[in-house]
């Protein structure tokens, strides 16, 4: 190992690791290049000095065995362009009047949040929506929840053909959810789809049109997406299941345990976790329950989810800061959720 | 009656023989040891006992029972881990009330046994903790007081004291014994360790691959090995294995020649039947007396080294024949390195073992 | 009764339960009758790809491509065909038109290289940051960490609209770094915390040991730490791999025609049908689309089993 170098560079001095030497000259290189060429160009120019600074530091915190700066860096840096970034960026949009599709930006404030909240058209629209997206949250998640946890029951044991069953339930999770939303809605449809077929040869009638009410649309929608996500609420349970050490199971048979009083003493606490992860994972992605819905239903039947709508308005119809103010509506909704959701998996904890 | 009974009990694992027609029998209030090194198929044994793994062939009898297909819950029988399976979820006293469940009993009933069971064996104070909030000793009585909080058929425990440190051992030791012996239940203990299987058995079973080679009383075993296997085994220092030729038997005494030189040693009469042949000689290092000078019935080894061992002394000695043996001599015999000994065995601690490695014995 | 030798349903595996943890021969079945019925919808469109057009819209449906030996009613059954596979790739749009290329080889690459690019080396990122997180933890650890999961819980549309100015401002929109970098970042907050949790379980004993033993840094990261995540490192990529392969929001609104993936190219033929959906033909993309990615689970779901435990589970 060699010896740590305490010492920070001397800012005058032409060294690898002298950061700040590097950030006062990518300054300088970037407002020149900024102020004297074009946008693109200028954006790389830019890059490299970021780049050039990125690897002083690097270097400095290599010399001197910061290795959890060092380590963790890359992806800050990968998230900070990516996701923070832009987040900020879009947080800001949210206080300007701005659509994609004309130049002009004008600073309004929190409008776009009052309009959103108050207007009369707006504010009944959005919270039909968030109805909606909550509806749809409650009963993908129960279902997908349920299912996920009986199958992970039925292959908690060992049998011959387990590994081969095993994929045949992982694969819907594996499917495209444009796939998805194409094969139910050939499945649901009301001339040829299997479904209406179905009920056609056992109760009669002409067609069976799923689509036709909102009850129908929305089971037909939760069907689908119960359907694709159970395996991976399965998957995260099996892990927990197949985690539970052999001779528990071994030593409350000898305890003649029932097996009601296993599950809940020795099983459950092994997949508590697991389960609460989740329903935390299955929860956020419900929110933004968006795709299968344009694939099935576009909205109609009073289908239409918040996600869906911020797509409509953002993108469809160009609206952007408003479509940026709500998503930092929603996104406020999720903190709050994931935050109680802490709150309570904490309180488990410390209570155990 | 709390009897156990396995008649010809073997275990395959596809073509791998783990137990091969074992037979062994323990009386109620008795205590068994299976007694072997790792891989030996005693904890195998167990298993099958307790209905963790089914036999392939042969009978399980339990209690007078027949219990070949019973699963382990009908068998009604309590088992300690080698880990101790504490339920990782439930405190100590939930864990201890486990097995209580099944029987239906009022809760405060229920209280009552734990607590008497926690009183056996110091528990008292941890019933509220969690199975990771207790030191190592107190897990394995946990495990011991929810194998004794009821009334099974018998008591199996597999290798109940290889995580202690050797002080608890001890202690423990003593513990379960004085336990067992207030029930007077058939028990089943496997361990490796024969100074666990010598003090707490009142019968001792060795295996080796999958194989019972001698069922006796502790005594027995130490000083009747049945062959050179379970000779070996048992004792420390280990016994002295020295191969010769057997040439004939007079006055009771063996003429045996190894390394170009005859001794005439005094032995178990029924070795005159043996004809000449090749034989191990087995004597306990303790069983030897050095004396001054060189006779018909001594053997000669020089000393190479000499370990104190406290109240006793133990040295390595390299006889002509270049083999080598140890000796144990009281502290106050006085050796040097390089000296010659003159050791002259105990006829009846003087063991011949035949060529097929069985004693040769009345 | 002693059972001195295997029997013919043992052999096959269908047996008495004969220890803890091991199902019997009925759970077997009815597992094996779930997970078919599970799989119905997936088999069912697995089925239409091989069907041409009328027979996948016949009333009542043709569900069996052979008669099983007379056992079928032909109303049922259909001719197989592998018209939609080859038409995947060049088919003629019109009537009587010559056969031309879709260009679906160049999607099917795009989503090829771009989910293995983007998983890798989110891969690789993710899983240095998550060993610093674990093993040098920094002032407000916990803060970092949590931010980065807040990443994935807002929808995919609040962050795409400045992503895509700024891909215009730097000309990356439409081309394969642009989007091979987004799909990092969407995939390093779940590789970053499912790592950590890996980390965190193993012994630090063992790499005080190596470090006392003279082993550099570096050394202990690649010959001590990761040989022992290895199930975790698998578990992740599966992961990253399904959700990468199947986006499809940032995919339509980020890549260009060149960098197209299936998934967008499925939807514009979704839409793009003319006389009608073509099911046969999706069915087919979507079957050839699957292939990949269910080999890659398959062969890695033991190591998926053992990996997703998070950290909640301890060992």
């Amino acid at each position: 190992m060699s010896p740590v170098d305490e010492q920070q560079p001397q800012f005058g001095t032409l060294a690898p690791d002298n950061w700040k030497l590097a950030i006062v000259v990518g300054l300088a290189v970037s407002a020149l290049a900024i102020l004297s060429l074009p946008v693109k160009d200028s954006f790389w120019v830019t890059g490299a000095m970021v780049a050039m600074v990125a690897a002083a530091f690097v270097v400095n915190a290599y010399r001197r065995h910061y290795y959890g700066g060092l380590l963790v860096s890359p992806a800050i840096a990968v998230l900070f362009v990516m996701n923070i970034f832009p987040l900020l960026w879009s947080l800001g949009l949210s206080f300007f009047a701005y659509q994609s599709n004309q130049q002009n930006i004008r600073f309004i404030g929190l409008h776009n949040y009052e309009q959103l909240l108050t207007n009369d058209l707006k504010a009944p629209e959005l919270w039909g929506n968030l109805t909606n997206t909550a509806m749809f949250v409650v009963l993908t998640v129960t279902a997908q929840m349920i299912v996920g946890f009986l199958l992970a029951v039925l292959f908690a044991k060992q049998f011959p053909l387990r590994r081969y069953l095993l994929i045949l339930v992982l694969t819907p999770m594996m499917l495209s959810v444009v796939a998805v939303g194409v094969f139910f809605s050939y499945y649901y449809d009301p001339t040829f789809g299997l479904l209406s077929q179905a009920i056609k040869a056992w109760a009669g009638g002409e067609q069976f049109i799923l689509m036709s009410n909102k009850a129908g649309a929305v089971a037909g929608i939760v069907f689908a997406d119960a359907w694709m996500w159970s395996p991976f609420v399965m998957l995260l349970v099996l892990a927990g299941l197949v985690s539970v050490p052999k001779y528990l199971y071994e030593a409350a048979a000898i305890d003649r345990v029932s097996s009601w009083r296993r599950f809940w003493s020795i099983t459950f606490p092994y997949i508590r976790g697991l389960l609460m992860l989740a329903l935390l994972f299955r929860t956020i992605e419900a929110f933004k329950l968006a795709d299968l819905v344009i694939l099935l239903t576009k909205g109609a039947n009073d289908t239409m989810t918040i996600s869906y709508h911020v797509i409509r308005i953002a993108n469809e119809q160009n609206k952007t800061s408003e479509g940026a103010a709500l998503s930092y509506l929603l996104l406020f909704v999720v903190i709050v959720l994931t935050n109680l959701y802490l709150y309570i998996a904490n309180r488990r904890a410390r209570g155990n | 009656m709390s009897t156990i009974e396995a008649r010809k009990i073997t275990k395959k694992f596809g073509d791998f023989v783990a137990v091969k027609d074992a037979d062994l029998s323990v009386a109620a209030g008795e205590v068994v040891c299976l007694l072997g090194p790792s891989g030996c198929g005693k904890t195998t044994t167990l298993r099958m006992i307790a209905g963790l793994e089914r036999v392939t062939s042969g009978d399980i009898i339990i209690a007078g029972k027949r219990m070949n297909e019973l699963a382990p819950e009908k068998r009604d029988i309590a088992m300690v881990f080698q880990f101790y399976a504490l339920y990782p979820a439930l405190n100590v006293g939930e864990n201890i009330a486990m097995p209580l469940h099944y029987e239906k009993i009022s809760k405060p009933e229920r209280d009552r046994r734990v607590k008497r069971v926690a009183d056996i064996l110091h528990l008292t104070d941890v019933l509220d903790r969690m199975p990771g909030q207790v030191s190592e000793g107190e897990k394995q009585r946990i495990a011991v007081a929810r194998a004794i909080v009821r009334e099974p058929n018998c008591f199996l425990f597999d290798e109940p004291l290889s995580r202690l440190d050797v002080e608890l051992r001890h202690s423990m030791r003593g513990q379960i014994k004085e336990v067992l012996a207030g029930l007077s239940k058939a028990t089943v203990i496997v361990t490796h360790d024969q100074l666990e299987a010598l003090t707490m058995a009142d019968r001792i079973a060795i295996m080796r691959d999958g194989i019972i080679e001698q069922i006796g009383t502790p005594h027995q075993v130490f000083t009747k090995p049945a062959n050179v296997f379970v000779a070996s085994f048992i004792g420390t220092p280990q016994m002295n294995l020295v191969r010769g030729k057997f040439e004939g038997m007079s006055d009771g005494k063996a003429t045996i020649q190894f390394g170009g030189e005859k001794v005439e040693l005094g032995v178990n009469p029924a070795v005159a039947k043996l004809k000449p042949s090749q034989v191990t000689l087995g004597i306990r290092p303790r069983a030897f007396t050095p004396v001054d000078h060189s006779a018909k019935d001594t053997i000669v080894a020089a000393a190479e080294l000499i370990e104190p061992m406290g109240a006793e002394t133990l040295v390595h000695a390299r006889t002509p024949d270049n083999s080598d043996i140890r000796v144990v001599v009281p502290r106050d015999v006085k050796f040097k390195i390089g000296e010659k000994l003159h050791l002259r065995a105990d006829p009846s601690q003087t063991h011949i073992f035949g060529e097929d490695g069985k004693a040769v014995r009345a | 009764m002693a059972e001195a030798t295997t029997t013919f349903w043992e052999r096959l595996g269908l047996r008495k339960a004969s220890g803890v943890g091991e199902a019997g021969w009925g759970q077997t079945l009815f597992a094996a009758v779930i997970s078919l019925i599970y799989f119905l919808p997936v088999l069912l469109f697995i089925v239409t790809s091989f069907k041409l057009q009328t027979e996948a819209l016949a009333v009542p449906p043709k569900f069996f491509p052979t008669s099983f030996f007379g056992l079928i009613l032909d109303q049922y059954i259909f001719s197989p065909t592998l018209a939609n596979f080859t038409s995947v790739f060049s088919r003629a749009y019109t009537a009587g038109a010559a056969a031309e290329s879709t260009g679906f080889d160049r999607f099917f690459f795009n989503s090829i290289f771009i989910a293995s690019t983007s998983v890798l080396l989110a891969l690789v990122i993710g899983t240095l940051a998550a060993y610093g997180f674990s093993r040098y933890p920094l002032r407000g650890n916990d803060t970092y960490l949590f931010i980065i999961l807040t990443t994935r819980m807002l929808p995919a549309i609040v962050v795409i609209i400045p992503v895509i100015l700024m891909f215009r401002v730097a000309g990356l929109a439409g081309s394969y770094p642009g989007i091979i970098f987004l799909y990092t970042a969407f995939n390093l907050p779940f590789t970053i915390w499912m790592m950590k949790s890996f980390f965190d379980e193993l012994s630090p004993d063992v790499e005080d040991a190596a470090r006392i033993d003279g082993s550099s840094e570096t050394r202990v990261f690649f010959k001590i730490c990761l040989p022992q995540v290895l199930a975790g490192l698998a578990a992740t990529f599966v992961f990253g791999l399904i959700l990468t392969w199947n986006e499809f929001l940032f995919a339509l609104l980020l890549t260009g025609v060149d960098t197209r993936t299936v998934p967008v190219a499925l939807n514009q033929a979704v839409a793009g049908g003319g006389i009608g959906v073509l099911w046969g033909l999706l069915a087919a993309i979507e079957t050839l689309f699957l292939i990949p990615v269910f080999l890659v689970t398959f062969f890695l779901q033991n190591q998926l089993l053992r990996g997703v435990t998070f950290g909640t589970v301890k060992r």
